[in-house]
């Protein structure tokens, strides 16, 4: 067993940042480094990870700001583990797709490192205030990654990102604050201790419905505009087709999971002690989410929007498994999240190969690819069938799990989405797959070619990765199925577990 | 003991599909061996296991796979004798590709889609669970999208593909939506579960059918019945099937006449007790079966393109057997036999006139039948075993279609008799039309005068073998395994707790209307109704006959029909369905929609945010230095505002207002 797991992933990163910025061109290596030993360190704890348990383990606590209640605190579950195990993967094969990057690399990888800081400090913060730091934290790389990697209209991409999100954190830490100043510990002191504050909004006295209801508000839409939900997603097609590929990956496979991640941890203990009506108002948004996103992604002429779009949509199951409020669905939305973290990782990298390798993204002036690049045309076919829903591959599980465990409590939301939204996303998938690699090959791509083997290489093992959840998705699944029920359950304190 | 390796069906093709794909290349024929192989392995296998539970044993394998679902194999003869026949007609096109795919650059990557293809298709079939059926359902799907597609730098290949898997896909729509709906059904009704029980198992399914509300099985029902006609190429979402020529004509014979296409049929047969017993379920079933099956005989009538022809003969030979199923609501549980028998000899017959019409094609190089003419002078065998297809196809006498096919209007009779003539008018209609355009196609192949120049020679042995070996079949199977085959699969549901009398009363079927039936096999049928099967099929071909074989011909077809005839322009353009389904449907009503919401997306929804910020910038005039872009800028104001926020609301809290 490690000690100190969870701060030492934290550190290792953040040290290989440091050193990055100046390691000069040898920044890559140092990168490779600092997100390896990550890696290997959430694998080590899957492998001690108790998937029956309840209880948050690796926890560490410390007294930060006692005065005002601060403690840095941080632990896992099985809502975060899956999903920091997600960020050691995704950090590093980002960084080994980037590995050509040749515009100022120390920065470069020192940013994606410093965003593996945060995201993987989002996922095991047990300190709402520690959390929140770490959910700042996180805009920053992605501001710079977007504003000085960009495409031609970055300035305003990256603005319209940081101002968005920020609002809507700023918005999320009202209600933070909110429930941080209403309660009090029976000493008299206050604390940002997540878990007991989430515990205490189901105590009427403490929290009239009234109150709760607006801090509710505040934390939703701090949550719905990250993941992103309809209708708050519009920063994200901008920021996407601004940012540099890695940027894109790691803001739609990591950043978006966050918001997704504060729907489980903190909305889903508060939801049955506030109106029902919340219910219906989420339950829309998703599939408006859904159907809405689908529908845009069909409409778009760069590869890289439709992309964008799909994940305003898949992130919508997020959503609706949650509301939906059911072992099975709650399940599948967690899976969800996982699942497309990976998926869309390959799909970005996809289109940031087409724009590098090609010279466009537009989908009408691709044509037959396949032709030239067959290796990359596999590659991209599998990742576009797993984004679709193939069986065998995650996302299958994801929405299937998310649907059948939906209809039981939400049976005409989930009936639309299936109806309205199943086939217009593979619609849309193969329609553009159809555009930019088959038919002949147009004259002016006669030179292009498989692009670098590290691409392909990182493109393909998100392939095998979503093979083997979407084949043994009880890898996965097994964690998600203790944590679902664990999501349906009173918010059980820190000390209460016994663990500090 | 060949039970123990039945998970080696589907895992072999597996193998010979990651092989080819890694390996294949630099294999001869693109390792088209390792397929065929992997293939007759699953046949050696399937045959074992045939040997071991013949006549009344069934192998039932589970284990758990995620959340509340598992994998499992399950055969039973329903299954048996679907894995049969797909290893064996499977075994010989394989062996054909072979010959056919010969010296294309791309052979080792249709061996391996080819290997993909025949694992899922037999794990749809050996599946003991819905979910299970369903994800092998669905890579049968991919595969077939790959393969049309294989030729990908072709667009109107590439546009078949997408258009065969998309068609398909809503189809799927409603066979998830009725997944999820008998899965959340039987979930309400608290089974108790044994160890090892799942509830979307079939024989869970079977057992607790009676328990679930009717209305709710029908929905349950037609949603699987649109998972059939997307698979099966039922109207109205058979437009993809006549596309998917696309592809190799290997590719037709193996996924679009012989294997795939019959997974609808499959599931019907599969989830009988389910169709049985919802009101009015099988009689959506006949409606469309027999409607299809008139159909698209129709259009064969005019199809100039050779595996056209075959394609619309398919769609309505599946129209056949889905009203063979359907008809079940009078005769009871003996559907499944006869809608599965022909399943079976269709596959024989209908791969062999695929086989032959590739043979065809790859000699004269081209598909248009008006380009041919003559072609038996040169090609002996092709000719023989395609007559051989084309006799069984149209029900000729002693063939292996005329016993399949007809047993299907016999029962189509008996229904009638008991509550409906529509369907078996609607199948005598097209057995004719079927007999008519077969032998047209063949006239018009093999005799008569050359209509163009093409190459002289007959397809190399390892083409020509399977399909010598696929004629006998053709002609001997139907004869040879009548009896057995029926008392076989009429065992079929005896294995689980079906109680047929009892789900015939929630479905309303009158339970004496069986007793009838099941006494008077034939017996209550008049002379020239029995007389009939033969008059349709001898009298089709001679009429065939007498417009296009040059021995006898007598007519003209522009006797018939003139170019402007409202009623040929209608057939040729197969009804507009290209005007209704894509022009009209895909690019007007959905992709209009898609490109309204994305104006609302930027006009309104992102639109708004925009007004807003230029509002608060024009507010904002006076300090507008602030918006210096720098990032410290923003990080400053940013704890300056959380620390104006918790002034605020410590001074709230002060004065009580929260």
């Amino acid at each position: 067993m490690i000690q100190n797991a969870i701060s030492l992933m934290i550190a290792i990163p953040l040290i290989g940042a440091v050193i990055s910025l100046f390691a000069g061109s040898k920044a890559k290596f140092v990168a490779l480094i600092a997100s390896f030993i990550p890696l290997v360190l959430s694998l080590q704890m899957y492998m001690e990870f108790d998937k029956s348990s309840k209880i948050m383990q690796f926890v560490e606590s410390y007294n930060w700001v006692p005065s005002i209640g601060v403690k840095y605190t941080v632990g896992v579950d099985g809502i975060g583990f899956p999903l920091l195990l997600l960020s050691t993967i995704v950090s590093i094969l980002v960084i080994i797709y980037s590995w050509g990057e040749g515009k100022k690399p120390n920065q470069y990888f020192a940013l994606l490192l410093l965003n593996e800081v945060g995201v993987l400090g989002v996922f095991t913060a047990l300190d709402f205030f520690l959390f929140y730091i770490f959910w700042e934290v996180v805009l920053i790389p992605m501001y710079f990654l977007i504003g000085a990697w960009g495409g031609p209209r970055k300035d305003y991409a990256a603005i319209k990102f940081f101002i968005y999100t920020h609002v809507a954190s700023l918005v999320m830490l009202l209600a933070i604050f909110a429930l941080y100043f209403t309660y009090s510990m029976p000493d008299g002191t206050r604390t940002f201790d997540m878990l007991t504050l989430l515990q205490a909004t189901a105590d009427k006295a403490i929290f009239p419905t009234g109150l709760l209801n607006i801090i509710f508000a505040g934390l939703l839409f701090g949550f719905l505009v990250k993941m992103p939900a309809f209708p708050f997603h519009t920063w994200l097609p901008d920021a996407h087709v601004e940012a540099p590929t890695a940027g894109s990956v790691v803001l739609a496979a990591l950043l978006l999971k966050m918001g997704g991640y504060g729907i489980f941890r903190v909305i889903m203990p508060i939801l049955p002690n506030v109106d029902k009506a919340w219910i219906t108002v989420i339950a829309i948004i998703a599939v408006l989410s859904i159907v809405y996103g689908a529908f845009l992604a069909l409409a778009q002429k760069d590869i890289k929007k439709l992309v964008a779009y799909s994940s305003v949509s898949h992130m919508g199951f997020v959503t609706l498994g949650a509301v939906a409020f059911t072992w099975m669905s709650i399940q599948g939305a967690m899976f969800q999240q996982f699942s497309h973290g990976i998926i869309t990782c390959v799909l970005f990298m996809s289109a940031g190969t087409i724009q590098h390798v090609v010279g466009t993204r537009i989908i009408a002036d691709l044509g037959g690819l396949a032709d030239r690049m067959p290796k990359f045309a596999v590659i991209m076919m599998a990742g576009f069938m797993a984004s679709l829903g193939l069986p065998g591959m995650s996302g299958f599980v994801a929405e299937f799990l998310v649907l059948t465990g939906s209809f039981a409590t939400l049976p005409m939301y989930t009936m639309i989405v299936v109806f309205l939204s199943v086939a217009t996303t593979a619609a849309y998938h193969l329609w553009a797959m159809q555009k930019v690699m088959f038919g002949p090959i147009l004259k002016k791509y006669m030179n292009v070619h498989d692009p670098h083997s590290y691409e392909l290489f990182s493109m393909g093992m998100i392939i095998l990765l979503s093979l083997l959840f979407g084949i043994a998705p009880g890898l996965i699944t097994d964690i998600m199925g203790t944590a679902a029920h664990q999501v349906m359950e009173p918010v059980v304190t820190l000390s209460q577990m016994g663990v500090i | 003991m060949y039970a123990d390796y039945a998970y080696l069906i589907v895992a072999l093709p597996v193998l010979a599909f990651v092989l080819c794909l890694f390996v294949g290349w630099h294999l001869p024929r693109g390792g088209g061996f390792i397929t065929v192989l992997a293939t007759l392995g699953g046949l050696i296998i399937s045959l074992g296991i045939l040997k071991e539970t013949y006549p009344n044993q069934i192998v039932h394998q589970s284990m758990h796979w995620f959340a509340d679902f598992n994998v499992g194999i399950l055969i039973d003869p329903l299954a048996l004798v679907m894995l049969l026949m797909v290893t064996f007609v499977v075994t010989l096109i394989h062996t054909y590709a072979n010959g056919y795919m010969n010296g294309d650059p791309g052979a080792a990557r249709y061996f391996a889609e080819a290997g993909l293809f025949t694992a899922a298709m037999l794990g749809l079939v050996y599946s003991d669970n819905l979910l299970q059926l369903f994800i092998f359902w669905e890579l049968v799907g991919l595969c077939s999208y790959l393969l049309i597609g294989f030729w990908y730098r072709k667009p109107s290949a590439a546009s078949a593909a997408k258009k065969a898997f998309l068609t398909t896909r809503v189809g799927d729509v409603l066979f998830l939506a009725g997944i999820i709906l008998l899965y959340n059904n039987l979930a309400a009704l608290n089974i108790p579960l044994k160890p090892g029980e799942y509830l979307l198992q079939f024989p869970v399914i079977y057992a607790n059918i009676a328990q679930i509300p009717p209305a709710q099985l029908t929905l349950i029902a037609l949603g699987i019945l649109g998972g059939a006609i997307g698979k099966s190429g039922q109207f109205p979402l058979h437009v993809w099937l006549p596309d998917a020529m696309e592809g190799p004509t290997t590719v037709s014979a193996m996924i679009h006449a012989a294997t795939m296409v019959t997974a609808g049929v499959y599931l019907v047969a599969r989830m009988f007790p389910l169709f049985y017993a919802a009101p009015h379920g099988l009689t959506a079933v006949a409606a469309v079966g027999a409607f299809t099956a008139l159909f698209a005989a129709t259009m064969g009538l005019t199809a100039f393109d050779i595996k056209r022809v075959l394609a619309f003969s398919t769609v309505s030979q599946l129209g056949f057997m889905m009203a063979g199923l359907g008809v079940g609501a009078a005769v009871g549980a003996a559907a499944v036999g006869v809608s599965i028998f022909h399943l079976i000899g269709h596959s024989f017959f209908k791969a062999l006139l695929f086989l032959c019409a590739g043979s065809v094609i790859h000699a004269v190089n081209t598909n248009d039948m008006r380009e041919m003419g003559a072609v038996g002078k040169y090609m002996k065998w092709t000719m023989y075993t395609m007559l051989v297809g084309s006799l069984s196809l149209a029900g000729f006498p002693l063939f292996t279609g005329f016993f399949t096919k007809d047993e299907i209007i016999a029962k189509a009779y008996e229904y009638g008799v008991m509550i409906n003539f529509l369907p078996y008018i609607f199948l005598v209609a097209a057995a004719v039309l079927t007999a008519i355009y077969t032998f047209r196609m063949w006239f018009c192949v093999f005799t008569g005068k050359e209509r163009s120049n093409y190459g002289h020679h007959e397809s190399p042995w390892v083409m020509v073998g399977p399909l010598v070996i696929l004629a006998v079949f053709a002609f001997g199977f139907g004869m040879a395994a009548q009896h057995d085959f029926y008392s076989y699969l009429d065992t079929n549901f005896e294995h689980y707790s079906v109680n047929f009398d009892e789900l015939g009363v929630i479905g309303g079927h009158a339970a004496e209307g069986h007793e009838a039936a099941g006494e008077g096999e034939g017996a209550g049928e008049p002379w020239y109704i029995k007389l009939l099967p033969y008059i349709i099929s001898i009298g089709g071909i001679l009429l065939a006959g007498l417009f296009y074989w040059d021995k006898i011909k007598r007519f003209d077809p522009s006797q018939v029909t003139g170019e402007n005839d409202p009623l040929r322009r209608t057939l040729l353009k197969g009804y507009y369905q290209h005007e209704i389904f894509t022009a009209w449907f895909a690019e007007t009503v959905v992709y209009g929609t898609s490109l309204i919401c994305n104006m609302i997306d930027i006009k309104l929804v992102d639109g708004w945010l925009n007004w807003l910020s230029a509002w608060i910038l024009g507010l904002a005039e006076n300090v507008r230095k602030i918006q210096t872009g720098v990032i410290q800028n923003y990080v400053s104001a940013m704890l300056l505002g959380i620390v104006v926020l918790v002034v605020v609301i410590t001074l709230a809290m002060e004065v009580g207002l929260v």
